[in-house]
C-alpha cells in the first residue's frame, strides 16, 4: 500500500508515538506516557490502534518488582528500630528497663542491633560495639533500600548488587516482591518505513471552521478512520410504539372508508350500559369491573323520547318485537357516572346523531376504556379499543365478516377464525380467535357482532342492520414486540422505548 | 362466564354416542361455547350466560347432539297433572314475592347425575340467579313432606335443623352462625321476617334463599324430588325451574305439575310448552348475506333444537329450556351457528361514505410528529392516578377533580387533571436509564364542567419534561415559543406564573387574547426531591383545544 496513504490513517498520537520510538528504539509505555505528557489511557488506545496497523510491535514482558510493605513504609518515615535504639543509647538512655517505657519497639530493635553486632546487653544495659558507634553516624545499606523504595517501585534489576540485604528485608518483611506485565513498543519495519512521511503535512482529525476559514485543509491530509470501529450510541426522539400502532389503524379505517366518533370518557351509564341493552343487573355492570365515579356522581339522561324507548325496550321490548328483560327499569342507575368500559359507548351515541338521510355509514373510533382490575402481567386498568360501526340497509354478517377478516390481516395476524360468542347487545355475536403455535390452541382475540333490534331502533327510531365490533390491540402489539407482561406496554421505560423497533405497517 | 367441568363418560353416555376428545375439541366451540381445555378424565367449558340450559352435562349434551345431526328437532317434555299444592302466603310479597315449584318422580340417582345436579345447581345460582339474590333452588327428597306446603315468612326466632346441622338454630342463629348464612345473609337484610317453606305437618322443607332443613335432605336411595324455587323475577324462575326438570327428565324422571296459590290466583307449573315465534325468511337471508330456502331454514333451527312449522313466515318451536330467545334476530343467530360460523364466506360490501379523522386527532398527530423533531420521546401514560402524585409531590395546592368511587388499588383513584405530574412520574421511573432524558405526551386529562350532561369533561393536553445537567428555564421556554410560532401564534402575553411546582421567578404563563395556552418553567427542586430526582428538569403543559382553535383562526 501506497505509504503515504497509510500514514494519513493515523492519528495525531499515533504519529507522535512513532517518533518517540524512532528516536530512542524501543519504550515501556510508562516511558512513553511521560515522553508525551499523554495519561496511560490514550498511550494504550493509541499503541493498540499502530499495533493493529502493523506499524508497531508490543511485546508483553514480566518483570518482578519491589515495594515496600506496610511496616517498611512505616520505617521509610521513622527510621529503622535498630537505628533508632542506637541513637537512644549513645543518648545515654542504656537501662533497658527505662527504654522499654521510651520506645515500645524496642523488643525488635535488640534482636536486629545483636544480629548485626551493633551491642550487647549486659546486666540491663545495653553496650554498643564499635561497629555499632560507626553504623550511627552513617546510612545503612538497608536504609538505602528502603529509601529508594519509598519513592517508587523498583525492579530487579536496578536491584542487582543489593540481592543479599533485599533477600534479608523480604524475610524480614519490610519489603514485598510482586509481578508486573510490562509493555515495550519498538518499531517494525513498516513503521520505520513511514517515519519519512509523518512529518509532511498537517494531518486533520476534526475539520474545523478555522481550517475552512483560513483553507488550511488545502495543504492538510485527513487522518483516514477505521470505519469498522464503534461510534457512540445516539438516541433519536420518538414516537411511543404504541402510539405508531394507533397511527396506523386510524390510517386503515380512513382507508376503508371509515369516518371517526368521539366522546367523553366520563360517560353516563346510560351510554355505557342501558343504550347498549345491558339489562340493570347484569353482572357486567356490577362494581368489580366497572369504575362508578364518586365525583361526579350522577348526570343528566339525555333526551326524554329516547330514554322512554330505551326504558320499554328494557322492560318489554317496546316495539321492537322483543320480549324485552321484563324487570322495572330504574332511571337513577343509567345517570350514574362511570369511566367507559368500551368505546362502544361511542357507537350507541353515533347511531343516536344519526338521521335516515345519513345512511349507509360507516363509523370507527380509537380510545381508552377502562376497568377496575388489579393491575398485573394479564390487566390494565386502562386500554385502548378500536370500534366500528356500519350502519345500513343491507348490511350481512357476512360484510361484518368481511371487515375483521380484512382488520386481522392488517394488524398481521396470519390464521384466525370466527366462532359463535356472546355479548348482550349483539346477535349473531362472535369471538375472533388467533392461532397460538408456541400453545397450539385458539386464543380469544375480541368479539363483534350485529346491534340487536333492542339497541338499534331505540337510538335510531327503526331497525336497520348495524355491524359492530371493538376490538382491543393490545395481544397483537405484545405479539408483534415478544412483549409477555401487558404492563411492559405502557410501563414508559425510556431504554425500551428508544430500542423499539418501528411500526412498519 | 361460568367455567363447568364435564367426564367425557357422562356427556357421551348422555349423548349416545363414542367420539374422541379432539372432535369434541373441535366441533363444540363451534356450537357456542368457549373450550377451556382437557382435564384429566373429561374437559371443561365455558357457558354464555344467556344459555344456562347448557351448565348441565345433560343440557349440553341434548344441546351437542343436536347440533351435531344425531337428535334434531324440538324435544316435547311433559309434565303429568297432579293434585300438589303450595299455598304462597301474601307475607312474603314484601320479602321474596314469586314462587314456583314442581314435582319429579322415578329418579335413579348415580354418581354422574349428582355430580351434573350439584354443578348445575351452583352455576345457575351464581348467574342467572345472580348470587341467589334473584333466583335460589331448593331440592327436597318428596316423601316426608305433607302437602298443602306453605311458602310465607316467619320471625327471627323461629326454629328448625338445617341441613348439615346436629341441632334446632333460630333463623337469627342459622344467618350468623352457619357458612350458608354468612354467605347469603346480605340478601335478607333489613327484612322483619324470613322466608319459610312448610309443610301442613309445620315441618320445615326450607329457608329460601339461604338453606334446606335437615327434615327433607336427598340422599341416593331418593326417588322422588320436590323442586321449589323462590324468586324477586317471575320470569328468571320459571325459567330456572324448565331449565331444572328437563334436565332431570333427560335422565328418565317423570315430571309432574304443581298447583301454586297466590291469594288472587292460582299458577300450576312447570309450563313446558315450547313458546312459537313467527320468522320470515327473507328477514333471515338479509341479515346474513346467504339465499337459504324455507327448508334450509327449517333444518339449520332443528340441529339448534327448535321445532318448526313451514309456511311464510315459518313458525318456530322455541324449547320451553331456551331462555335467551327474546327476538327473531335470536333465531337467525341460531341458523347462523347451524349453518356454521367457518362456512360464511367474508365480503366487504360496496358502501361509499363519508370518511375521516377528527380534525381535532389530526391536530395531535401533528403536534406529536413536530415534538419528535425536537429529539423529545413521546410517553404513553395513565390517566388514573392519585392525589398524592397530581398534588403533594408537585407541591401543588389540591384543586377539584373526577375521583372513582370503589377503585380496586388506591394508587388509581382520581383522574388527572394535568398531564405534567405523569412525565414527572416517568422521569422518577427512569433514573437506571442515559440522560438527556426529553419526552413528551399529548394526552388526556379529565376537568369537573357542570355544563357537560356527565358533569366532567375530556379535555386534550401537550406536556413536555426536558431532564438533563442542563436543563433550565430559557429552554422550556424557547421549546414553548417555537411551537407557538410553528403554529402562527406570535402575539403572546407572557407573566410570571405563580405555579408552585416551579422555582419562584422561573415559571410563565402564556395567554392569547387574554386565553391560558401555556405554563412553562423549572421545577422546583422540592418537587424533584419528592419524586427521587437528582436532574434539574424543565416542563411546559399546553392546552391542545385552545391552540387548535387560536391556530385555525390564525391561519384564516
Amino acid at each position: 500500500m501506497d505509504p503515504k496513504l497509510l500514514a494519513s490513517s493515523l492519528h495525531e498520537n499515533e504519529r507522535r508515538i512513532m517518533r518517540v520510538l524512532n528516536e530512542r528504539g524501543a519504550a515501556t509505555f510508562e516511558e512513553l506516557s511521560l515522553a508525551l505528557d499523554l495519561n496511560r489511557d490514550a498511550v494504550e488506545k493509541a499503541c493498540a490502534w499502530a499495533e493493529s496497523k502493523g506499524m508497531i510491535e508490543v511485546e508483553r514482558r514480566s518483570r518482578r518488582f519491589y515495594q515496600l510493605s506496610d511496616e517498611g513504609a512505616l520505617y521509610a518515615e521513622e527510621g529503622l528500630p535498630e537505628k533508632r535504639l542506637v541513637r537512644l543509647v549513645m543518648e545515654g538512655f542504656n537501662e533497658v528497663e527505662a527504654l522499654k517505657e521510651l520506645f515500645p519497639q524496642i523488643n525488635i530493635a535488640l534482636i536486629w542491633v545483636r544480629r548485626n553486632g551493633w551491642a550487647d546487653v549486659k546486666n540491663g544495659r545495653v553496650e554498643l560495639t564499635e561497629e555499632g558507634v560507626e553504623a550511627s553516624a552513617r546510612e545503612t545499606v538497608d536504609e538505602r533500600i528502603i529509601k529508594r523504595l519509598s519513592l517508587s517501585p523498583a525492579g530487579e534489576e536496578e536491584m542487582g548488587d543489593l540481592m543479599d540485604r533485599v533477600s534479608l528485608l523480604l524475610r524480614r518483611g519490610l519489603i514485598q516482591r510482586s509481578e508486573r506485565v510490562e509493555k515495550v513498543a519498538r518499531l517494525t519495519e513498516l513503521g520505520a518505513s513511514l517515519i519519512p512521511f509523518l512529518e509532511e503535512v498537517e494531518v486533520i482529525a476534526q475539520l474545523t471552521p478555522e481550517h475552512l476559514r483560513t483553507r488550511s485543509w488545502t495543504k492538510a491530509t485527513f487522518q483516514r478512520y477505521d470505519v469498522r470501529l464503534p461510534a457512540p450510541r445516539i438516541y433519536p426522539g420518538k414516537r411511543h410504539f404504541v402510539s405508531q400502532v394507533i397511527d396506523y389503524i386510524r390510517r386503515f379505517w380512513v382507508e376503508l372508508g371509515f369516518r371517526e366518533m368521539k366522546g367523553p370518557i366520563v360517560e353516563l351509564a346510560f351510554w355505557n350500559f342501558d343504550a347498549l341493552f345491558q339489562p340493570q343487573d347484569h353482572p357486567a355492570r356490577d362494581l368489580a369491573d366497572t369504575f362508578y365515579m364518586k365525583t361526579p356522581r350522577s348526570g343528566r339522561l339525555p333526551d326524554p323520547e329516547l330514554v322512554r324507548r330505551v326504558k320499554e325496550t328494557h322492560e318489554n321490548g317496546w316495539t321492537t318485537g322483543s320480549t324485552g328483560w321484563g324487570y322495572s327499569w330504574d332511571p337513577e342507575l343509567a345517570r350514574r357516572c362511570c369511566l367507559r368500559t368500551h368505546t362502544t359507548s361511542l357507537s350507541a351515541l353515533a347511531i343516536s346523531k344519526l338521521r335516515e338521510e345519513d345512511l349507509p355509514a360507516k363509523f370507527f373510533s380509537v380510545g381508552r376504556v377502562f376497568r377496575n382490575e388489579t393491575i398485573d402481567w394479564n390487566h390494565l386498568i386502562e386500554f385502548y379499543q378500536t370500534d366500528g360501526i356500519v350502519v345500513g340497509d343491507g348490511v350481512t354478517f357476512r360484510h361484518m365478516l368481511g371487515y375483521l377478516k380484512e382488520y386481522l390481516e392488517r394488524m398481521g395476524v396470519e390464521r384466525f377464525r370466527f366462532r359463535p360468542g356472546y355479548f348482550p347487545y349483539t346477535e349473531m355475536s362472535l369471538e375472533a380467535e388467533i392461532w397460538v403455535e408456541e400453545k397450539q390452541s385458539w386464543m380469544e382475540l375480541f368479539g363483534a357482532g350485529m346491534f340487536r333490534p333492542e339497541v338499534v331502533k331505540p337510538l335510531f327510531g327503526r331497525e336497520v342492520p348495524v355491524l359492530a365490533w371493538g376490538p382491543g390491540f393490545d395481544r397483537i402489539v405484545m405479539r408483534h414486540y415478544g412483549i409477555n407482561d401487558l404492563r411492559r406496554l405502557y410501563s414508559n421505560d425510556l431504554g425500551q422505548l428508544r430500542e423499539a423497533k418501528i411500526w412498519l405497517r | 362466564m361460568p367455567v363447568i367441568e364435564v367426564k367425557l363418560a357422562d356427556f357421551l353416555e348422555m349423548l349416545g354416542k363414542e367420539l374422541k376428545l379432539e372432535e369434541i375439541r373441535d366441533t363444540l366451540p363451534m356450537m357456542g361455547v368457549s373450550w377451556e381445555g382437557e382435564t384429566e378424565d373429561g374437559f371443561m367449558i365455558e357457558v354464555f350466560p344467556n344459555r344456562p340450559d347448557m351448565l348441565s352435562v345433560e343440557g349440553l349434551a341434548r344441546a351437542y347432539s343436536s347440533f351435531i345431526g344425531l337428535r334434531r328437532g324440538l324435544r316435547i317434555y311433559e309434565a303429568k297433572p297432579s293434585d300438589y299444592t303450595v299455598i304462597v302466603d301474601r307475607k312474603v310479597e314484601a320479602v321474596r314475592p314469586y314462587f314456583a315449584s314442581a314435582v319429579l318422580k322415578g329418579i335413579e340417582f348415580d354418581d354422574a347425575l349428582i355430580r351434573s345436579i350439584i354443578q348445575m345447581q351452583e352455576k345457575l345460582h351464581i348467574t342467572h340467579g345472580r348470587k341467589r339474590r334473584k333466583v335460589s333452588i331448593g331440592l327436597h327428597n318428596l316423601e316426608p313432606i305433607r302437602f298443602p306446603v306453605t311458602y310465607t315468612t316467619r320471625p327471627r326466632d323461629f326454629r328448625f335443623r338445617p341441613l348439615g346441622e346436629i341441632r334446632v338454630m333460630s333463623l337469627e342463629e342459622i344467618l350468623k352462625g352457619t357458612s350458608k348464612g354468612l354467605e347469603y345473609g346480605w340478601i335478607l337484610e333489613g327484612k322483619e321476617e324470613y322466608p319459610i317453606l312448610i309443610d301442613s305437618k309445620g315441618m320445615v322443607l326450607s329457608m329460601p334463599p339461604i338453606i334446606n332443613s335437615e327434615h327433607t335432605r336427598i340422599d341416593e336411595a331418593t326417588k322422588n324430588i320436590f323442586v321449589d324455587i323462590t324468586s324477586t323475577d317471575w320470569r328468571a324462575m320459571n325459567e330456572v325451574l324448565n331449565i331444572i326438570v328437563t334436565t332431570f327428565a333427560d335422565h328418565g324422571a317423570e315430571i309432574y305439575t304443581v298447583h301454586n296459590r297466590y291469594y288472587d290466583r292460582v299458577v300450576e307449573t312447570p309450563d313446558l310448552s315450547p313458546r312459537e315465534m313467527e320468522l320470515d325468511p327473507e328477514y333471515v337471508n338479509e341479515l346474513l348475506g346467504l339465499e337459504l330456502g324455507q327448508e334450509e331454514i327449517a333444518s339449520y333451527l332443528e340441529s339448534m333444537g327448535h321445532g318448526v312449522k313451514l309456511g311464510n313466515p315459518l313458525v318456530v318451536l322455541v324449547p320451553c329450556y331456551r331462555t335467551d330467545v327474546m327476538h327473531p334476530m335470536d333465531l337467525v343467530e341460531d341458523v347462523a351457528i347451524a349453518y356454521g360460523y367457518d362456512r360464511f364466506i367474508p365480503e366487504i360490501p360496496s358502501i361509499s361514505s363519508p370518511a375521516g379523522e377528527d380534525p381535532l386527532e389530526v391536530f395531535c398527530r401533528r403536534l406529536r410528529d413536530f415534538m419528535v423533531g425536537f429529539g423529545l420521546l413521546e410517553t404513553m401514560t395513565f390517566m388514573m392516578t392519585n392525589r398524592r402524585n397530581l398534588f403533594e409531590r408537585m407541591c401543588m395546592p389540591p384543586e377539584p377533580v373526577a375521583e372513582t368511587e370503589n377503585p380496586k388499588t388506591e394508587e388509581y383513584n382520581i383522574l388527572r387533571n394535568r398531564l405534567l405530574p405523569s412525565l414527572m412520574e416517568v422521569l422518577s421511573g427512569n433514573k437506571h436509564n442515559p440522560y438527556p432524558q426529553n419526552i413528551f405526551e399529548v394526552g388526556e386529562v379529565i376537568l369537573l364542567d357542570e355544563r357537560e350532561d356527565t358533569g366532567a369533561r375530556t379535555a386534550k393536553r401537550l406536556a413536555a419534561a426536558l431532564c438533563h445537567s442542563r436543563a433550565n428555564f430559557s429552554e422550556i421556554k424557547a421549546l414553548m415559543e417555537s411551537i407557538l410560532s410553528n403554529l402562527g401564534l406570535h402575539e403572546v402575553e407572557l407573566e410570571p406564573s405563580s405555579l408552585p411546582c416551579f422555582i419562584e421567578g422561573r415559571g410563565v404563563e402564556a395567554r392569547i387574547g387574554g386565553r391560558l395556552v401555556c405554563w412553562a418553567g423549572e421545577i422546583r427542586p422540592e418537587v424533584l426531591e419528592s419524586w427521587g430526582l437528582e436532574m434539574p428538569v424543565a416542563g411546559l403543559e399546553m392546552d391542545v383545544e385552545i391552540l387548535y382553535e387560536l391556530a385555525l383562526n390564525m391561519g384564516g
